[in-house]
């Protein structure tokens, strides 16, 4: 088998390992998910750094330092975790594929633009700026996947399947129904998810896999963060190419090369640029190439010293021109802004999430719903818990479990159950026994504090025929209501329940605070 | 439930409304199984033991289940708690129960619940999960396709989706488990129905009592066995402090839901008439409230 054989069935792998840690990344009814979920974003040294730097080395999770191994692979091997690892890159491959033409094109100076992107990152998180993960090919991935496109597949096998099942032709329901279940139990979510940004974030996903079809691993090339920190890193790297004597300069390889690294005909091979898929090895006519062991003598890409000094200011003067807003007064808040149990203080918070979507693909109720702008700028497509979509389950822990930086602490069971995300307030002017002298206590019946936070007031009502009616009218108890929301998913005055949480009195913050105490 | 017997208890409920208090001049044998209640504790002793001995006691299962049934077993699972929190059904009293189905020569026995809290978590966390399907029952999630809208002519539900397997089986025998409820007081058999309602089912406690007994109406099982295993004395329905569990040890087993809850409310130190849906549903011919015209047999496993 040639190189080329073996790194393709590499690829594969990964991209099955990922895509089987992805639907893994659900409930079953246990406390724990049983599967090394987050194993990617553990492995990857961007999200490492950048965390590293943006909370200054505070608490970092140790699974982070397995990102280290591949940052030793890559400076032994090049950038081997674009060519053969990578499930994006994969998927850009196979995509790439569909484009027919090889196009010569290759855009030199375009190459560069990662690396002023990637220095823009990296420069802004040492200024406590963390907005790598909407770049990160990883957390991209992971947040497309998690908030589009398998909502989207979900839906799509959901409406074909009852479609069919109410159509209600036997014969043919008693074959689709038990491929329903299989599908149902193997692959598909336990429930129909619903994301606020799923179509903008689809689409975004979409162009930047269908950039492909404009040139093969556009995004590789010229776009992604990671590929430069891997290319910068495999500027030292001891992986050599070498052209014997019998080469033609038939130019094949430079037509071929999925990283452009050679850009034309003699050219000289770019080994930051090189994407270590053996593809020229494998096509060369003369066999010329060969890759192997050694030192290579030239220096590999010259971005220009003015031009880097730029994207490093660029970094830090994006840091003060996001946090110009009120949502950096420690005294304002969102009051709709319910962070997942466990998140740190909002600026620490946002320090942290790299915005991959694990906790909202994971979250139980489908609660957990990316932002647009509700947590400013900076916290664009952060999680935040939309209770009349779906409550904080009391008693899961899961999205601390599969935070991959901490930004969502893991909290034992015992001290989630007490964590406050915010507090539930009645609108008695909608509350049945408050406002329409009609019993009720779906609010009281869900608390699942113990004892509950909603306790009763008898009231003795009259209804319009004078009729005296006992009401049970609630009340909150502020010290032990946690802001789970079940309250406010369950009311029966459902378009805009009569009790509501926002994230006053939450736990993680010193300033947001309600009660003396 | 068969056409046939549908038919028959039909008719005993249309004489019982009817006839009202006369209901004790009905001598056909329905009848009186209808007014016996078996009461089995076996303090210390396993829950699965006193439910075979209570079940045992009351004629054994072959009485009610046929050769080729397929039967479902309506536990409560509302809730993500484990079985020591007293707020679902025990999962032992759950597994006794559907051994006995297939050593009864049913078919197929299927068990579920359409639960308040996550589904995975209460099917999980409740042990009930993992203890039936080990036995061959069929475990299974509640498909929203499957809820049709019954007529039910009640005093105030009209009509209301409910869950298509409960009632197109042959057999349905509801599983409750005995406790404190905040709205209702207690919540035991006829509460336990709301399992398997569609829709916005916390409407009813508008009309709490009235709603249960409606329910009823449609919905007739063929045994009910109330869990008293461990209750729940506050906090209901969920609970979530074991200071709140009591053990008694205990399961009760009748065919008349009324007459169970009724006797139910003893274990909380009240009475069926403190219960708006125990009245509602004497009232409506649905049973019998009153303890004394039961045949209550006490048993001490």
């Amino acid at each position: 088998m040639s190189k080329k054989t073996y790194r393709k069935i590499s690829q594969g792998l990964f991209l099955l390992l990922f895509l089987f840690l992805f639907i893994q990344t659900e409930s079953k009814g246990n406390d724990t998910l049983g599967y090394p979920v987050k194993l990617f974003l553990d492995f990857d040294p961007l999200i490492f750094i950048t965390t590293l730097f943006a909370s200054h080395g505070r608490k970092i999770p140790s699974a982070f330092f397995l990102s280290l191994s591949l940052i030793v692979m890559t400076v032994l091997l090049g950038r081997i975790f674009c060519g053969w690892i990578c499930p994006l890159g994969t998927l850009h491959n196979i995509i790439g594929s569909l484009k027919k033409s090889h196009s010569l094109k290759v855009h030199v100076s375009w190459h560069k633009a990662k690396y002023y992107i990637l220095f823009l990152l990296v420069s802004s998180s040492i200024f406590t700026l963390q907005i790598t993960g909407i770049m990160d090919p990883i957390s991209l991935l992971i947040r497309s996947f998690s908030l589009s496109i398998f909502p989207l597949l979900n839906h799509g096998i959901r409406g074909f399947f009852d479609s069919i099942y109410n159509a209600n032709i036997p014969a043919v329901v008693n074959l689709s129904e038990p491929a329903y279940d299989f599908l149902k139990r193997n692959l598909l979510s336990f429930r129909d998810l619903y994301y606020i940004q799923a179509i903008l974030i689809g689409l975004l996903f979409i162009v930047i896999i269908s950039l492909n079809l404009l040139e093969r691993r556009f995004w590789c090339k010229y776009v992604c963060p990671l590929g430069a920190m891997l290319g910068l890193l495999s500027g030292y790297s001891l992986l050599k190419r070498e052209v014997s004597e019998g080469c033609t300069s038939c130019g094949i390889c430079a037509n071929r090369c999925q990283g452009g690294a050679l850009q034309e005909k003699n050219s000289v091979w770019k080994n930051t640029e090189c994407l270590v898929c053996f593809d020229c090895d494998d096509l060369c006519p003369q066999n010329a190439v060969t890759f192997g062991i050694g030192r290579n003598a030239h220096p590999s890409i010259d971005l220009g010293r003015r031009q880097v000094l730029l994207s490093l200011a660029s970094g830090m003067l994006a840091v003060p021109l996001v946090r110009s807003t009120p949502f950096s007064r420690s005294d304002f808040s969102n009051p709709g802004l319910l962070r997942p149990p466990g998140s740190l203080e909002e600026k620490d918070f946002l320090k942290r999430c790299v915005k991959c979507g694990e906790c909202m693909k994971v979250c139980l109720t489908n609660g957990l719903q990316p932002t647009l702008l509700e947590a400013g700028l900076e916290g664009l497509w952060s999680p935040r818990l939309i209770p009349r979509i779906g409550y904080c389950e009391y008693r899961c822990t899961l999205c601390g479990q599969v935070c991959p930086t901490g930004a969502i602490q893991r909290l034992p069971l015992e001290e989630k159950m007490k964590t406050k995300i915010g507090l539930a307030m009645i609108d008695k002017g909608r509350c049945l026994p408050y406002a329409h002298s009609t019993p009720c206590i779906v609010c009281e019946e869900v608390c699942p504090t113990s004892p509950k936070a909603i306790w009763f007031e008898e009231f003795s009502v009259k209804d319009r025929g004078g009729e005296e009616i006992i009401v049970k009218q609630p009340h909150i108890d502020l010290d032990r209501c946690i802001g789970c929301g079940i309250c406010e998913a369950k009311c029966p005055v459902g378009n805009r329940p009569a009790i509501y949480v926002t994230n006053i009195g939450e736990s993680r913050s010193k300033t947001n605070q309600l009660l003396l105490l | 439930m068969h056409r046939r017997e549908f038919l028959k208890y039909a008719a005993i409920a249309g004489c019982g409304l009817c006839l009202g208090e006369k209901l004790d001049l009905i001598t056909s044998a329905e009848a009186a199984e209808r007014r016996d209640l078996v009461v089995a504790q076996g303090v210390g002793k396993s829950p699965s033991l006193i439910t075979m001995a209570a079940i045992g006691a009351f004629g054994g299962m072959k009485k009610f289940i046929s050769r080729g049934d397929i039967v479902v077993i309506k536990p409560n699972i509302g809730w993500d708690r484990t079985p020591e929190q007293g707020a679902n059904t025990n999962p032992e009293v759950v597994a006794a129960i559907v051994k006995l189905c297939f050593d009864a020569g049913a078919k197929k026995v299927k068990v579920f619940d359409r639960s308040v809290n996550d589904p995975r978590r209460c099917y999980k966390q409740s042990g009930i999960a993992d203890a039936v399907s080990s036995l061959g029952a069929e475990v299974s999630f509640v498909d929203d396709r499957r809820f049709k809208d019954v007529s039910i002519k009640g005093q105030v539900l009209k009509s209301w989706p409910l869950y298509a397997d409960a009632l197109e089986a042959d057999k349905i025998i509801n599983v409750p488990i005995a406790k404190h409820h905040g709205l209702a007081k207690l919540t035991m058999s006829m509460k336990n129905w709301m399992g398997i309602m569609g829709g916005q089912r916390g409407r009813i406690h508008q009309k709490i009592g009235e709603s249960l007994a409606d329910i009823c109406l449609v919905v007739k099982p063929t045994l009910t066995v109330l869990d008293a295993v461990r209750i729940l004395t506050t906090n209901g329905p969920q609970g979530g402090s074991l200071a709140d569990v009591k053990r008694l040890d205990t399961i009760i087993v009748g065919v008349d839901q009324v007459a169970i809850d009724s006797y139910g409310a003893t274990l909380f130190d009240m009475r069926g008439s403190d219960l708006s849906y125990v009245k509602a549903g004497a009232a409506a011919g649905l049973g019998i409230m009153d303890l004394s015209k039961l045949k209550i047999k006490k048993l001490n496993v």
